[in-house]
C-alpha cells in the first residue's frame, strides 16, 4: 500500500514534495527530481534552493519563513531550473499537516507548471505596454471612459496637461472639470452618444491648471465580440488658440465693417479698445492720435480712463521726455514699462501723473500708416506690474493694424471731403463745371456748378433731351450737330454755344471735353463747361471803355492845341487856295489849259475834304468837362491801367513786370487823366516792341519816391529806342513816328503832367529801348484839392472802373 | 530857248508838294518839290534853284536848319518861308535871319508872286 502510494505521488501531474516542520525538505517524488534531474540527497534538506531561479530566490526564502512561521496555506510563483538549465514558471502551493492540537507536523507542497499561463500573460502585458506606450505617445489627451462615464485610463499626455495623477482623476466626479455653463450641453452629448453609440463631438470648456480652455471632445466607442460598448475613447483638442483666434477674428471683422461702413473714427478708436479691455481683462487702453502737424499727441479714445488722467496726457509734444506714447510715437518703436514704480524715465512728469491714478504699467505701441508714418500711438494700461505675453503682444498688433487702418480711412475721407469741398469752390469760382458723358448709354453725370449754370434741378437725371432745352434755339443745329460728331468718332471737343434761359437771359458756354474708353471699352468724355458770360460781357465793356479812353486821349486842353489846330486846318486850306489859284490861271491863259485846270480843281475838293475831315476829327477836343482833383493811389490807378491793357499787351506778345512800390504815398490829381498817361505810356511801350523779335518784349512799369516829395512812375520797353535829336520833338503835337499815329498822345501826357505840377520826360536805356517817366509832387499834407485842372470826366469813365473792378 | 529860273519847293505836306509846283510854271518858272531838306541837300538843283519855298516845321532837318546849312555851304539861294503855324514872331526873326519873305498858310498867289519877284530882284 506504501509503495502503491508512493508510486501514485510519484506520478501525480505535478512537483509534490513534503519538508518538516521546521522547512526541512524530507521528501520529493519522482517527477520533481526527474525535471530538476538533482537526486533525492542533493536536493532534500535546502538543496533543492539550488534549482531556484536566483531572482526569485530572496521572495521564496522571505515568503517561505513567513509560510513556516504563520502555519497557513500560501502560494508562490517562482522559475524552477530544469534539468537541461532552462527555467520554467512554477505555482508553489504549500498546506501544513497538523495535529488536532494545531502543531504542524509536516508540510505538504506541489509545485504546478505554468510557465505556458505566465508566457501568455506576459504576451498581453507587453501588448498593453504597447497599447499604453502608443496612447501615450499620442499627440492628444486620450481618455478612456466606460460606457457609464468613470474615467478608466487617460494617458499621459492628459495627466500631464491636467497636473493630476490618474488615481486622482478617477476619484474626482467627471462633471466638476467642465464649465458651468458648458455642463448642460456635454452631459446632453454624453448621452446622446451613450444611447446612438454614435461618435460624439462637441466643444466645450475644461479646466486645467486652474482656469478654463476651450477643449474639442471627440469620442469613439470600443465594442466588444457581441457588438456591446466596452470603452469610450475620448480625445480632446486643445482649441482655446483657435477659439481665441476666432473671437479675435470676429472682432476684427465686425471693427474693419465699423471702418468700412463709415462709423465715426472716434467710435471705432473707443471699440477697438474695449475689445483689448474685454479680452485681456484687468486692463484700461487708450488711443492717442498724432496732430497734422506731427508734434503734439491729442486724443483719440480712452473709454476706462479717468478724464484728469486724459486731460493731463492730451496735447503733449512728441518727443522722449513727455511719457511713453510720445516716446513710442516719437520713435515708432513699442515702449514697454513693466513697473512704473521702478521706471526711471519721465520721473518726474509722466510718471508720477500716471502712479498717482493708480497706474502700474504701460504698454505703448504706435499706430503706423501703410508708408511707416506714425499715426497714433495705442497704450495698454494695468494697476499691477506686468509684462505682455505673447498672446496679448499678438492682440495689440492686431488692435494697432486695425488702428491704422481706421485713422487712415478717416485722414483720407477728410482729405477727400477737403478736396471735393475745394473742387466746388474752385469750380464756382472760376463758373466752370465739369461732366462725364458715357456716349453709348447716353448717362451724363453733373457737377454741382454745371448744374447751377445751367439751373436745372439736380434730383432729376440729366438727359441730352434736357439738355437741349435749354440750349439757345439758334445754337441747338450746331449742339447736336456737336453731340453726334463726338459720338461716332471720340475726338476731343472743343466749342461754345450759348443758353437760353427761361427768363430770356442769354449764357455764353465754352466746352472742352476729352474722350477715354473705359474698362469695358465703351466710349466716354470727361470735360469741362465754362460760363464765359460774365467774361463776355465785361471784354464787351472792356472794349467800350478802351474806345472811349482812347478817344479821350485826343481831347487836350484847348490852350495847348490852339497852335495844332491851326496847323492842321492851314496845311489843306493851303493846297486849297493854291489849287484854285493856278486853276484860274490855266482857264485865263490863252489857249485855256483846260486838263490842268480840272486837275487843279480836283485837288482843290480833295483838299476841302481833307480840312473838313481835320475838323471832324479835333471836335471830339471840344467836347469837355472839367475835372475835380482827389486823392490818387499811383499804384491802383495803374493797376486798373494794366488790367485794361493786358490784353492788347498779351496781343504784342508783351512780358509785362510790374515793379510797385510798396510804401508809395498818395498824389492829388485828375485820376483819369493819370490814368490816360499810363494808358498812352504802355501801348507807345508796346508799339516800340512790334518789330522785336531777337529778345524778350520786356516791359517794365515801375511806381517809386522821387527826390523832393514826388512820385515817379516809369515805362521801360526794350523797343527800337529813341533817335537822340528827337527825344525833345516827342513830345510836340503832332509829331509822330509811327504810321497812322496823330502824335497828340505824348504831348497830351505831358500837357497833363504838367497840369498836375509834374514833368514828362523820355531817356534812352543802356540797354536796347528807352524810358518813359514822370514825376508829380504827392499830396501835401491839408491839400484842399481845390485845384482845377482842365480834364475830362464821363460818364463811361466811371463805367470803365466798375468793369475793372470786377473780377 | 528860255531858260526859266527854276523854283525849288522844300514841304513835308504832300498837297503842297502837288499845287505849288503847277501854281509857279503858271508864273513861267521852272519848278521842283522835295519832301524834305536832306531830299533837296542830296539833289542836283541846290545850284540850279534861284528861289527856294521853305515849310519851317518839317521832320528831320526844319526849314531854318536848311538856311543855316545853305549859310554854312555859301549857297545863298533867296529863301521864301511858308508855315502853317500863324505864329506871328515867327516872321521876323526869320526875316532877320536874311529870307526874303515868310508867307502864312494858306497865302493868295498874289502874295507869292510878290515874294518870288522879290527874291529875284535882290539877285
Amino acid at each position: 500500500m506504501e509503495n502503491e502510494l508512493s508510486r501514485v505521488v510519484d506520478m501525480l501531474p505535478g512537483l509534490v514534495w513534503t519538508a518538516l516542520p521546521d522547512g526541512q525538505v524530507d521528501f520529493l517524488n519522482q517527477r520533481w527530481r526527474e525535471y530538476t534531474g538533482l537526486g533525492v540527497d542533493e536536493a532534500c534538506g535546502e538543496g533543492w534552493l539550488t534549482a531556484v531561479h536566483p531572482e526569485d530566490l530572496p521572495g521564496l526564502l522571505e515568503r517561505w519563513r513567513s509560510i513556516l512561521a504563520s502555519g497557513e496555506l500560501r502560494e508562490m510563483e517562482v522559475r524552477l531550473r530544469r534539468f537541461d538549465g532552462e527555467y520554467r514558471w512554477f505555482l508553489f502551493r504549500t498546506c501544513p499537516l497538523a495535529h488536532a492540537s494545531g502543531q504542524v507536523v509536516k508540510w505538504c507542497g506541489m509545485n504546478i507548471d505554468i510557465d505556458d499561463r505566465r508566457r501568455a500573460e506576459e504576451v498581453l502585458r507587453a501588448h498593453e505596454r504597447r497599447f499604453r506606450s502608443i496612447v501615450d505617445g499620442f499627440p492628444a489627451l486620450v481618455a478612456l471612459r466606460t460606457p457609464a462615464g468613470n474615467l478608466e485610463y487617460a494617458n499621459r499626455r492628459y495627466l500631464e496637461y491636467f497636473g493630476a495623477t490618474l488615481e486622482k482623476l478617477k476619484r474626482s466626479a467627471g462633471g466638476d472639470d467642465f464649465h458651468p455653463d458648458d455642463l448642460a450641453e456635454v452631459l446632453a452629448a454624453w448621452r446622446e452618444a451613450a444611447e446612438t453609440g454614435l461618435p460624439c463631438d462637441i466643444e466645450c470648456r475644461h479646466r486645467a491648471g486652474g482656469v478654463y480652455r476651450w477643449f474639442h471632445m471627440h469620442g469613439f466607442p470600443l465594442r466588444d465580440t457581441d457588438g456591446r460598448i466596452v470603452l469610450w475613447y475620448l480625445v480632446h483638442t486643445d482649441i482655446d488658440d483657435r477659439k481665441r483666434a476666432e473671437a479675435a477674428l470676429a472682432e476684427e471683422k465686425r471693427l474693419l465693417e465699423m471702418v468700412a461702413s463709415g462709423h465715426s473714427m472716434s467710435a471705432i478708436l473707443k471699440a477697438l479698445c474695449q475689445v483689448v479691455e474685454r479680452t485681456a481683462s484687468g486692463c484700461y487702453c487708450s488711443i492717442l492720435l498724432v496732430d497734422q502737424s506731427g508734434t503734439r499727441l491729442e486724443h483719440g479714445a480712452a473709454p476706462s480712463l479717468p478724464a484728469s488722467y486724459i486731460n493731463s496726457i492730451n496735447g503733449r509734444p512728441v518727443n522722449v521726455d513727455s511719457g511713453p506714447c510720445a516716446t513710442a510715437a516719437y520713435l515708432n518703436q513699442q515702449v514697454i514699462s513693466v513697473d512704473l514704480k521702478m521706471e526711471t524715465r519721465w520721473a518726474y512728469g509722466w510718471r508720477q501723473i500716471a502712479l498717482a491714478h493708480g497706474l502700474r504699467a504701460c504698454w505703448s505701441t504706435p499706430i503706423s500708416s501703410t508708408t511707416g508714418k506714425v499715426l497714433g500711438v495705442f497704450a495698454v494700461y494695468y494697476d499691477e506690474p506686468r509684462t505682455p505675453t505673447r498672446r496679448e503682444q499678438s492682440l495689440i498688433q492686431q488692435i494697432t493694424h486695425i488702428a491704422s487702418i481706421a485713422v487712415e480711412r478717416a485722414q483720407n475721407d477728410a482729405a477727400l471731403r477737403r478736396s471735393e469741398a475745394f473742387l466746388a469752390e474752385a469750380q464756382h469760382l472760376s463758373s466752370t463745371g465739369s461732366y462725364l458723358w458715357r456716349a453709348e448709354t447716353d448717362e451724363i453725370t453733373w457737377s454741382e456748378e454745371t448744374y447751377r449754370i445751367f439751373e436745372l434741378d439736380r434730383t432729376v437725371p440729366v438727359t441730352l433731351e434736357r439738355i437741349s432745352t435749354r440750349v439757345h434755339p439758334d445754337d441747338l443745329p450746331a449742339f447736336k450737330e456737336q453731340v453726334e460728331r463726338a459720338r461716332c468718332d471720340g475726338s476731343n471737343v472743343e466749342f461754345e454755344f450759348r443758353l437760353q434761359m427761361p427768363n430770356r437771359s442769354v449764357k455764353y458756354l465754352r466746352v472742352l471735353s476729352h474722350s477715354s474708353r473705359d474698362e469695358s471699352g465703351q466710349l466716354e468724355y470727361t470735360g469741362a463747361i465754362q460760363d464765359m458770360t460774365e467774361r463776355r460781357l465785361s471784354e464787351e465793356a472792356l472794349a467800350k471803355v478802351r474806345s472811349e479812353l482812347a478817344h479821350m486821349a485826343r481831347v487836350t486842353s484847348l490852350g495847348a492845341l490852339t497852335a495844332s489846330i491851326a496847323h492842321e486846318v492851314n496845311q489843306p486850306l493851303s493846297g486849297i487856295i493854291t489849287n484854285a489859284g493856278t486853276c484860274l490861271r490855266m482857264l485865263a491863259a490863252d489857249p485855256p489849259n483846260i486838263d490842268g485846270a480840272r486837275e487843279t480843281a480836283r485837288r482843290t475838293i480833295r483838299d476841302g475834304n481833307r480840312a473838313s475831315e481835320v475838323i471832324t476829327r479835333l471836335r471830339a477836343l471840344f467836347s469837355r468837362k472839367s475835372a475835380t482833383t482827389e486823392s490818387v493811389d499811383l499804384n491802383e490807378a495803374t493797376r486798373e491801367v494794366m488790367a485794361l491793357s493786358l490784353r492788347e499787351l498779351q496781343r504784342n506778345r508783351v512780358i509785362l513786370r510790374p515793379q510797385l512800390a510798396d510804401d508809395l504815398p498818395l498824389v492829388t490829381g485828375d485820376r483819369v487823366q493819370l490814368q490816360q498817361v499810363i494808358l498812352n505810356l504802355l501801348l507807345n511801350a508796346s508799339d516800340a516792341m512790334s518789330c522785336v523779335d531777337d529778345r524778350p518784349r520786356q516791359l517794365v512799369i515801375r511806381t517809386e519816391r522821387d527826390e523832393g516829395d514826388r512820385v515817379r512812375l516809369s515805362v521801360q520797353d526794350a523797343g527800337v529806342g529813341l533817335e537822340p535829336q528827337g527825344v525833345e520833338r516827342l513830345f510836340e503835337p503832332f509829331y509822330t513816328t509811327k504810321n497812322g499815329g496823330m502824335g497828340i498822345g505824348l504831348s497830351l501826357s505831358r500837357s497833363i503832367i504838367e497840369s498836375h505840377h509834374g514833368h514828362l520826360w523820355a531817356a534812352p536805356n543802356d540797354g536796347p529801348g528807352a524810358t518813359f517817366s514822370f514825376s508829380i509832387p504827392r499830396r501835401s499834407e491839408g491839400a484842399t484839392g481845390a485845384r482845377r485842372l482842365g480834364a475830362i470826366r464821363t460818364h463811361a469813365v466811371a463805367t470803365a472802373r466798375h468793369a475793372m473792378r470786377k473780377p | 530857248m528860255v531858260v526859266r529860273s527854276l523854283v525849288s519847293v522844300v514841304d513835308d505836306d504832300e498837297s503842297v508838294r502837288e499845287s505849288l509846283p503847277d501854281l509857279l510854271r503858271e508864273f513861267g518858272f521852272a519848278a521842283q518839290a522835295f519832301s524834305s531838306a536832306e531830299e533837296f541837300l542830296a539833289s542836283d538843283c541846290v545850284c540850279r534853284t534861284g528861289c527856294l519855298i521853305l515849310d519851317v516845321a518839317m521832320p528831320g532837318m526844319s526849314g531854318p536848319d536848311l538856311q543855316c546849312e545853305l549859310m554854312r555851304r555859301r549857297k545863298e539861294i533867296p529863301i521864301v518861308f511858308i508855315t502853317a503855324h500863324g505864329d506871328e514872331t515867327v516872321r521876323p526873326r526869320l526875316l532877320e535871319q536874311g529870307a526874303v519873305e515868310c508867307l502864312f498858310k494858306p497865302f493868295s498867289d498874289t502874295a507869292l508872286c510878290e515874294a518870288l519877284n522879290a527874291a529875284f530882284r535882290v539877285h
